[in-house]
């Protein structure tokens, strides 16, 4: 028995961490609350409904102080009541607390998104606080003239065991999964009430697929991930169809549920011939074992591998796995789309990277190539089957799968600097990419009918706003510089080059070219696209969808001029559970 | 508007020397354009002026850095550095500086944003065109003065945006198709750079253990092994050719040029071509000395073939924009074969040629532009006896042409010349063909000019209007340009020399067995320089 | 003194810029004035450093002998390569300017005449002194480049002024003409700059005179042929002389200072600026200048001959004199080059000059088929031009004799058979300037002649006029007929009805009045009928008659007309015999014709003759500039000696000299001799020596003009289509290939779940194989 002789893994400790299970259990329990309390109150009288709305503000902004508070070190914003004194601080932040009240009313949101929106933001505020707190350490360094450095440290966090743990990485995934739940929530809003469906179902199912993804991100045991990775799935499966008067939407639902149940088949059988290989689910222990034993049949190891890439490279929309995934972004609801093509792809990479990365390191040369491989298919399908499309949506829908690819281009390289570029690309594709969807959704109209190029003729002279959003979002999907998606692009072309990977970036860069086109094609309907008479009226966007966009707008462009921030965050966001 | 204000208090005031002036010359144009953004759609007069004024603000600081530029020995310096860092981990920053090759490109794109704009009214949608051409002024700034190869990429990438805009919204024509074409032809060509400029970097890191992409400290280590180097120096070369553009990848020109706007064709012509030109010369050559000696003649080939091809196909066209467009064609032939003899005479050839081609085509196209105006054609069959109607439009139209053709004493001939005698010691039987592009360029010209401006004029030729007071008032400094730079260059070129000396020195130190190719200099020249020398005072 | 050199390039200069500013306001006369004043300021000026150079030491060092270089300022500092502008006063470029200047000045006086009433009267000015300039700045330049730069100069100016009058498409083409083919020979003179520069470090001609002989021999050869393909564009030699006969199509004073005095010589200015490297370039270099120009010399004279427009002739006249100049270069005989040139320049101009002021006094009419007797219409005109016709066709002791016995006597020296060409030209020189001269202004004053062109189209109206008479005559036929048929049915019924009327009349009887009063009616009217009939019927016949007359009448004047205008040659041109008008009437000439009997040539005005005056007296004396009899004579030879490296002299014996200079005068005794027999006496059929090909040049530029239109515009066209359809098609094409592709790969997406799933089965299967293939078992 090899695992016995093992010395123990540097950090575990037996016990619970809530503090940084936090993130999690705020997802997790926003959802059940919701669930719980809408099924107890039916129906809220309209008063009654605005008031709680309009609550919800305030209680949001205390959680994220409270929850800030336990999950950190110290009190959020502590030095800033020591400066200005306690009583004016105190003010400030009742002042705060109306301020947000009278926002959230101006925004004319519902109960429920409103609701999310806060459950999100606690989340993302608890993860940050982790980030900045509790999850540095500092670290005493001693140069060579003998003087002291104090500088901090990411150290990770076992949370559950040795099952589940928070490090920059997980940290950083999960902030932008947040963040997604909250930008999907404004859209939603907007989006159900235009289509007329009520009910908390799709925030609850979205925040828990949310959960799952979290989970993912930091899961250290194949069983906890694939738990995971169900979670967040049979969620999303479920919001896919949720839009049950359109066919497309419950054709959608079934699809993604038949062909996600055929690949996760696939995954947990990766799983299992692992198992069998090296005798753990652990990913630590898988590492260590594969350290220092050498197997000498690892055909079964190495099965497995295949194995998981499928799963993954389903979850991911890679080519060949990647067929669902336009039929399913053109059926189910567009800001389900956008959470799907944004935390759902992220999630999918952040495992994708935890496992290989983690695990089957030493085996990269192995593994290496099928990454090149599926990335280089990704990158050329993606990119030449979209610009043949006439929807705008199901472009979209193909321009995701050639992300895909770049991203995969980041992850093929096997280094730090593929991590990172793999952690910066999601978090800026998450935006860009729910920003564009955001506009799809306001202007694709009831039943999201107008998504062909020709319905969007003429957004330039009718929405303005609309159509510059969009085409930044679009701009920045073809890596036009100064904004976050070329920055991205350079990280992990630079991943690529770094590893000697010439030809695939050369490939990248040509795809990317091709898919420019494809935006162009967009761009110039929106611009040059004469508007039919009937459909040139301006039209009505909803405050919350405005918010939306406008968030991911300031994000990809903020960051496109000054990537640094990210950057760092990204450079960061390392998986440091590695010893 | 404060913050144009400040600029120019600051492009005024002397003891400014800390004042970043040159990331103002990017900055400012951006400021301009979310001003023009921030303006109500109620007054669209204002946006004219107010995107003149900022592109004349510009302008102010680009005679002033031309008056602060140091010269002597100091020219060969990047001088008004100006750093930050942008992007720590991967040792990017935003830097900026300007020598002696990149001075008068500079100047040129400060004067003539101003007049593009103030010569042509915008046809509709004032405040996006104005927005637009503002932001197109602060990326060629941008490509001119980065010294960081991702400052630099993202410039030479940006500039594609609006330029995209302006073709497709406020051009004529198959304008979608043209703007489409210009923008994926020129992202292809820039693609395969950003994997050079990665690899570049990436590769100096393995070797030095310092990732940078300074462009100083890159040129200097020159740690890569030359077959990489070479095949880098490829990826930067085609986005450089495909932006200059060079046979046989020129098409996108043509159309790009007739079916955009006005402003957009002078742009176009006078700034944008030139960052091919000035990449070539400032990344090629300065950071891969041996790839560009061992390509070269390969690119003085490509170079040659433009010149007669391009000449040959202007004489063909049957509209006259098209006509200036493929003559471009010819001309930034002969800068290409200017910077590939790789000596002085062809290298100061070729940039005086980037100033001259910017005065006489972005001149040309103007006129055109005019004409269009007028008489809404540009086919040449449809127009015909100008001259009478218009005597000063056609004199005007007559010395800019004549420049372009290269009439000693004008601007053209001073750059042509010298690049010839460059090539001429270089590749001396490429230069003997490429002479007789000089030949050609006399033909098409001519031919076009006289079935435009001579003959008799018949129907609306005949009414046409002749240069009005504002028309002429802007095409003066072209025609000062013009004349200035054909019977005094000298200011020009000594500004320029010691860059171009320091260039080719570098070239020589990292090229074993390369020296500058130049004339046998006998006796002769020494006793010459030392009377001249005397002449000076 | 010499520091006044740069003045003499300044006041034109000045001129020019002071007409651009001011011209059009100054307007006619006084742009014209200012524009003279400046040639004559920068003649005194030429003259003062005439008298500087004159004064400096004439046997000092071999290197600064009499020259003096004025630097103003760096033009091109460019690494080594180092251009001023400068002006090298020496012998050679003093002289030049001061005959550019001074017949300068006189042609800038007479324009004032010429052009007077001409609405763009001060732009002409304009130009003329920005010519004059830039021809100053090509002889005094010190180094190529300025040379290059007075070169190109003259060579814009030049296309100005010939397309000055622009609304004529020809004259703008011949302008295009010129300006292209000049850059032909412009391209060979850069290279040569290259190649000067790359070899010797330097282009300032001071460099060049004290280096030349250091330049290897192939490299020297090298560089003089490429300055020969430069001095042929610019002074017309073979193959590049096609534009001088078009550049006629500018204003007369533009013919005569640019295209005859000035301008045209600057090639063989060129090549004796250059003589140092002419030296040391190998023997067969200048061989081939001497042979380019003897052909010129003779292939221009025999177009010449057969010429009718008075400006043509004396165009390719003027081809043929450089040709004796280049001969004269090609066979060392550089002194001689320069003296024919400033006698040519005298009497070329002269007659220039006078042909512009018959074509003045002729109503613009170039053609001299319809001059003659004009002697004593124009007295001063045709005075000085017989003087001028004197002088070129070598008839001592006018200025031409002296310098072409000279070409004469180098080219026996050099080569018998070079001699033999130059001395046929001799004689047809005489032979076509007698021609000239005894068409224009001896002989039957034809001015007034009805033209054959005008009498066919006059026959072309009338037998048009008769022809619709004719046509209307015959429809006049058709009616009348059908009038007649008409009638004759009409009556034909009316004759019918009677009968029947009749046959009632007779059973009547018995029956009551009503009915007998009723036929009686009917019957009258039948014979009413009847009656009508007939006279319808005899009136159309008399209208078919007339008809028939008017047809025959016209056909016979059709007949006569055609008969008057082509039948008999009366009407063909003949410079003896009045064109016979037959029966034509006087009154029903054409408008043109008749014009034309009123019309009175008249002599010009004085700004014009006195030109005139001027220049013949110079045509008379200029030969004194160096005459061979003794060798203090050779004044200019000795002047020039200093800028030439080897200056030639003739060493056959003083007999040999006399013998040909005996025999050249003969061979201009024979030209004109035979001119008096064809064209005064008419002895002998003038389209028997004018044959047609000659007339047309013998087809060299038409056939350069049909290759240009025909092969190489097909050529041009091929590299356009070329462009668009594989360059550009390729580009298209590769985005064409990406969409089928993408329409191919399609087809995957069925929207069927099974192929969905089988897709990642396949995925699946084939990661597994990979993997599997690296393990190890």
């Amino acid at each position: 028995m090899l695992v016995q002789e093992l010395p123990a893994p540097p950090v575990i400790t037996p016990d619970i961490v809530w503090s940084a299970l936090a993130p999690v259990i705020a997802l997790a329990l926003g959802a059940i609350l919701l669930i719980m309390f809408r099924s107890v109150v039916k129906r809220m009288p309209e008063e009654y409904n605005s008031i709680a709305t309009i609550a919800v503000g305030p209680v949001t902004v205390l959680g994220m102080w409270i929850v800030g508070g336990l999950v950190g070190n110290d009190v959020p914003l502590s030095g800033v009541r020591d400066d200005i004194g306690e009583p004016l601080f105190y003010l400030g932040l009742i002042a705060i607390l109306f301020l947000s009240g009278a926002f959230v009313r101006s925004l004319e949101i519902g109960f429920d998104a409103a609701f999310t929106v806060g459950v999100g933001l606690v989340s993302f505020v608890s993860t940050v606080e982790l980030w900045s707190d509790s999850f540095r350490v500092p670290v005493q360094t001693v140069n060579d003239q003998g003087e002291v450095f104090i500088s901090e440290v990411g150290a990770p966090i076992a949370a559950i065991g040795n099952q589940y743990g928070i490090d920059g990485f997980s940290l950083v995934f999960g902030g932008v999964i947040a963040l997604a739940v909250v930008l999907t929530a404004l859209l939603l809003d907007a989006y159900l009430r235009r289509e007329g469906i009520d009910g908390p179902e799709m925030y609850v199912l979205l925040m828990l697929s949310a959960t799952g993804g979290v989970i993912m991100a930091g899961a250290n045991d194949l069983i906890v991930l694939f738990l995971a990775l169900e979670t967040l799935s049979i969620a999303v499966y479920v919001m896919a169809a949720m839009h049950s008067r359109r066919a497309e939407s419950l054709e959608a639902g079934f699809k993604y549920f038949v062909l996600g149940a055929f690949s996760s088949a696939f995954l947990l059988y990766g799983m299992a011939l692992v198992y069998g290989a090296t005798g753990s689910l652990n990913l630590l222990e898988i590492r260590f074992y594969l350290e220092q034993v050498v197997i000498f049949d690892n055909a079964m190891l190495l099965a497995g591998f295949a194995m998981l890439l499928v799963g993954f490279g389903f979850k991911v929309g890679a080519v060949p796995f990647h067929a669902w995934t336009p039929d399913v972004y053109q059926g189910a609801p567009t800001p389900v789309v956008a959470f799907m093509a944004s935390a759902v792809k992220a999630a999918g990479f952040a495992a994708l990277v935890r496992v290989f990365y983690v695990s089957f390191i030493d085996y990269a040369p192995d593994w290496q190539p099928a990454v090149y491989a599926l990335a280089g298919l990704t990158l050329i399908v993606g990119a030449v089957l979209a610009i043949v499309q006439r929807d705008a949506k199901r472009m979209l829908a193909y321009s995701s799968i050639s992300h895909a690819g770049f991203i995969l281009v980041g992850v093929q390289a096997a280094s730090t600097r593929g991590i990172s570029s793999v952690v910066f690309y999601a978090a800026a594709y998450t935006f860009m990419v729910i920003g564009s969807f955001g506009v799809l959704s306001v202007v694709s109209g009831k039943g999201d009918r107008g998504t062909g190029l020709d319905d969007l003729n003429g957004l330039g002279s009718r929405n303005p706003g609309l159509a510059f959003a969009l085409t930044i979002f679009l701009l920045g999907q073809a890596g036009v510089p100064l904004t976050t998606g070329f920055v991205a692009k350079f990280g992990v072309i630079g991943a690529a080059v770094e590893a000697r990977s010439f030809w695939l970036a050369i490939i990248a860069m040509i795809t990317a070219v091709i898919s420019a086109f494809l935006y162009l094609r967009i761009v110039l309907s929106m611009y040059l696209g004469a508007a039919a008479e009937d459909d040139n009226e301006k039209i009505a966007v909803h405050p919350t969808a405005v918010l939306a966009i406008g968030v991911a707008l300031a994000l990809t462009i903020g960051f496109g001029l000054v990537p640094g921030p990210i950057d760092q965050l990204a450079n960061d966001a390392l998986l440091t559970l590695v010893g | 508007m404060s913050a144009l204000l400040l600029a120019t208090e600051a492009a005024g005031n002397e003891a400014a020397a800390s004042f970043p002036v040159l990331s103002a010359l990017v900055v400012l144009p951006i400021l301009g354009a979310l001003l023009l953004l921030l303006l109500p759609n109620s007054r669209p007069e204002y946006f004219k002026q107010v995107a003149f004024l900022v592109s004349a603000a510009v302008g102010g600081m680009a005679i002033w850095v031309l008056t602060d530029f140091q010269t002597g020995v100091h020219a060969a310096e990047f001088q008004l550095q100006n750093s930050h860092t942008w992007i720590e981990s991967m040792g990017i920053s935003w830097h900026l500086g300007i020598d002696g090759i990149s001075l008068w490109l500079v100047v040129l794109t400060g004067l003539i944003f101003p007049i593009a704009i103030i010569a042509i009214d915008a046809e509709h949608e004032p405040k996006a065109y104005y927005g637009w051409l503002l932001v197109l002024e602060a990326g060629c700034m941008g490509v001119f003065l980065a010294l960081d190869l991702f400052a630099f990429f993202v410039f030479f990438e940006i500039v594609l945006v609006p330029m995209y805009f302006l073709i497709g919204k406020w051009g004529h024509g198959e304008r979608a198709y043209a703007a489409t074409k210009f923008f994926i032809y020129t992202m292809f060509g820039s693609a395969l750079m950003l994997v050079g400029i990665l690899s570049l970097a990436f590769l100096n890191e393995a070797e030095t253990g310092i990732l940078t992409f300074n462009l100083v400290e890159l040129a200097e280590s020159q740690m890569i092994a030359t077959t990489t180097a070479r095949w880098i120096f490829l990826s930067f070369a085609l986005a450089f050719a495909v932006k200059v553009p060079l046979f046989p990848v020129h098409t996108w020109l043509p159309d790009a040029h007739t079916n955009a706007p006005t402003a957009g064709s002078v742009i176009l012509a006078a700034v944008m071509l030139k960052l091919g030109t000035y990449g070539f010369l400032r990344f090629g050559v300065y950071l891969f000395p041996e790839a560009a000696v061992f390509f070269a003649p390969a690119l003085v080939t490509l170079g040659v073939i433009g010149i007669i091809y391009g000449a040959i196909a202007a004489t063909m066209q049957h509209d006259l924009k098209r006509l200036v467009a493929y003559s471009s064609v010819a001309h930034l032939g002969f800068i290409v074969i200017g910077i590939f003899s790789l000596n002085t005479e062809g290298i100061e050839g070729g940039i005086l040629q980037m100033v001259n081609h910017g005065l006489s085509t972005g001149a040309l196209f103007l006129l055109v532009g005019w004409i269009y105006d007028r008489l809404h054609t540009r086919q040449i069959s449809e127009l015909g006896g100008l001259q009478k109607p218009a005597p000063i439009f056609a004199g005007v139209f007559m010395v800019v042409m004549l420049s372009s053709i290269g009439l000693p004493g004008l601007n053209g001939f001073v750059g042509e010349f010298l690049i010839l005698l460059g090539a001429f010691s270089a590749h001396r039987w490429w230069a003997v063909v490429a002479a007789t592009g000089v030949i050609i360029a006399a033909l098409y010209l001519l031919w076009a000019y006289q079935r435009v401006f001579h003959g008799p004029a018949e129907g609306d030729n005949a009414k046409m209007k002749d240069l009005t007071l504002r028309e002429g008032l802007i095409m003066l400094p072209f025609l000062v340009g013009i004349v200035f730079m054909g019977v005094y260059p000298k200011p020009v070129i000594e500004r320029m020399e010691p860059a171009v000396d320091a260039l080719i020195q570098h070239v020589e130190d990292h090229v074993d067995d390369f020296d500058e190719p130049v004339a046998n200099i006998g006796v002769v020249v020494e006793d010459h320089s030392e009377d001249e020398t005397e002449g000076d005072h | 003194m010499v520091e006044a050199a740069w003045l003499i390039p300044a006041f034109p200069l000045a001129g020019f810029l002071l007409l651009l500013l001011v011209g059009p306001k100054l307007g006619e006369p006084r742009s014209g004035w200012i524009a003279t004043a400046a040639m004559g300021g920068s003649f005194a000026a030429a003259v003062t450093t005439y008298i500087g150079l004159l004064g400096l030491d004439a046997h000092g060092d071999a290197d600064n002998d009499r020259q003096y270089v004025q630097t103003l300022f760096e033009w091109v500092p460019a690494g080594d390569f180092q251009v001023d502008i400068g002006f090298l006063v020496d012998p050679l470029s003093v002289t030049m300017t001061l005959f550019i200047t001074g017949v300068g000045a006189l042609i800038h006086l007479y324009s004032i005449g010429y052009m007077h009433g001409d609405p763009k009267f001060s732009k002409f000015f304009l130009y003329l002194n920005l010519f004059a300039f830039s021809m100053l700045m090509l002889v005094l330049g010190d180094n190529m480049l300025l040379t290059f730069l007075g070169w190109e100069g003259v060579g814009a100016c030049s296309y100005f002024l010939i397309a000055f009058w622009f609304d004529d498409e020809a004259n703008a083409s011949a302008g295009k003409k010129a300006f292209v083919t000049n850059r032909i020979g412009d391209w060979g003179f850069m290279v040569a700059m290259f190649l000067m520069f790359t070899t010797i470090g330097s282009i300032q001609y001071t460099d060049i005179f004290a280096n030349a002989a250091g330049i290897s021999e192939s490299t020297a050869t090298a560089i003089t042929l490429l300055l020969l393909v430069g001095a042929v564009g610019k002074s017309a030699q073979i193959p590049l002389f096609v534009w001088l006969p078009d550049a006629m199509a500018g204003p007369t004073p533009v013919s005569a200072l640019i295209h005859a005095a000035t301008m045209v010589t600057s090639g063989v200015y060129l090549l004796t600026r250059m003589n140092g490297v002419i030296d040391v370039s190998a023997s067969w270099a200048p061989t081939t200048i001497a042979w380019v120009g003897a052909a010129t010399a003779l292939f221009a004279a025999t177009i010449a001959v057969s010429q009718n427009d008075i400006k043509k002739v004396l165009a390719y006249s003027t081809v043929s004199q450089l040709g004796y100049m280049f001969l004269a270069i090609g066979t060392g005989a550089y002194v001689a080059a320069i003296f024919h040139m400033i006698t040519h320049a005298f009497f070329k101009a002269l007659l220039f000059l006078g042909s512009g002021s018959v074509i003045h006094g002729m109503d613009n009419d170039q053609d001299m088929r319809h001059y003659g007797a004009l002697r004593k219409l124009m007295p001063i005109t045709s005075a000085t031009f017989i003087i001028g016709w004197l002088a070129i066709a070598g008839v001592p002791p006018f200025a031409g004799f002296w310098s072409k016995d000279e070409i004469l006597a180098f080219a026996w020296e050099e080569n018998k058979l070079l001699w033999a060409v130059g001395f046929i030209t001799a004689i047809l020189t005489a032979f076509y300037m007698s021609r000239q001269v005894f068409m224009t202004f001896f002989g039957r004053y034809r001015f007034a002649d009805v033209r054959a062109e005008e009498l066919e189209e006059l026959a072309a109206m009338k037998v048009a006029a008769a022809e619709t008479a004719v046509t209307e005559a015959e429809a006049g036929i058709g009616d009348a007929e059908a009038a007649v048929a008409k009638a004759t049915e009409k009556l034909e019924k009316a004759s019918e009805k009677l009968v029947t009327r009749e046959a009632e009349m007779a059973d009547a009887d018995a029956a009551d009045e009503k009915a007998t009063e009723k036929a009686t009616k009917n019957l009258d009217k039948a014979r009413d009928g009847v009656e009508k009939a007939q006279v319808a019927a005899d009136e159309a016949t008399t209208a078919v008659e007339a008809a028939r007359r008017a047809v025959s009448a016209a056909q016979a004047q059709v007949a006569h007309v055609a008969a008057a205008s082509m039948g008999s040659g009366s009407l063909e041109f003949d410079l003896f015999v009045a064109p016979d008008l037959g029966d034509i009437a006087e009154e029903d000439l054409p408008e043109a014709a008749r014009a034309r009997r009123e019309y009175h040539p008249h002599e010009s005005p004085w700004t014009m003759t006195l030109p005139l005056v001027i220049l013949a007296g110079a045509a008379i004396v200029a030969g004194g500039m160096n005459l061979p009899f003794a060798s203090d004579l050779h004044f200019l030879d000795h002047w020039l000696e200093p800028t030439l490296v080897h200056p030639a002299h003739l060493t056959s014996s003083a007999s040999v000299k006399w013998i040909l200079a005996i025999v050249a005068v003969m061979g201009g005794a024979i030209g004109i001799a035979a001119a008096v027999m064809i064209y005064l006496k008419g002895r002998f059929p003038a389209s028997k020596v004018e044959l047609p090909i000659m007339a047309e040049g013998w087809r060299f530029d038409e056939s350069i003009a049909n290759f240009m239109g025909g092969p190489g515009r097909k050529g041009f066209d091929l590299v356009a289509w070329f462009d668009a359809t594989f360059v550009d098609g390729a580009v298209n094409g590769v985005g064409r290939v990406v969409r089928e592709g993408g329409g191919q790969l399609r087809r995957l997406q069925s929207g069927l779940v099974r192929s969905y799933a089988a897709m990642v089965a396949i995925g699946a299967i084939g990661l597994i194989i990979w993997f599997l293939s690296r393990a190890s078992f």
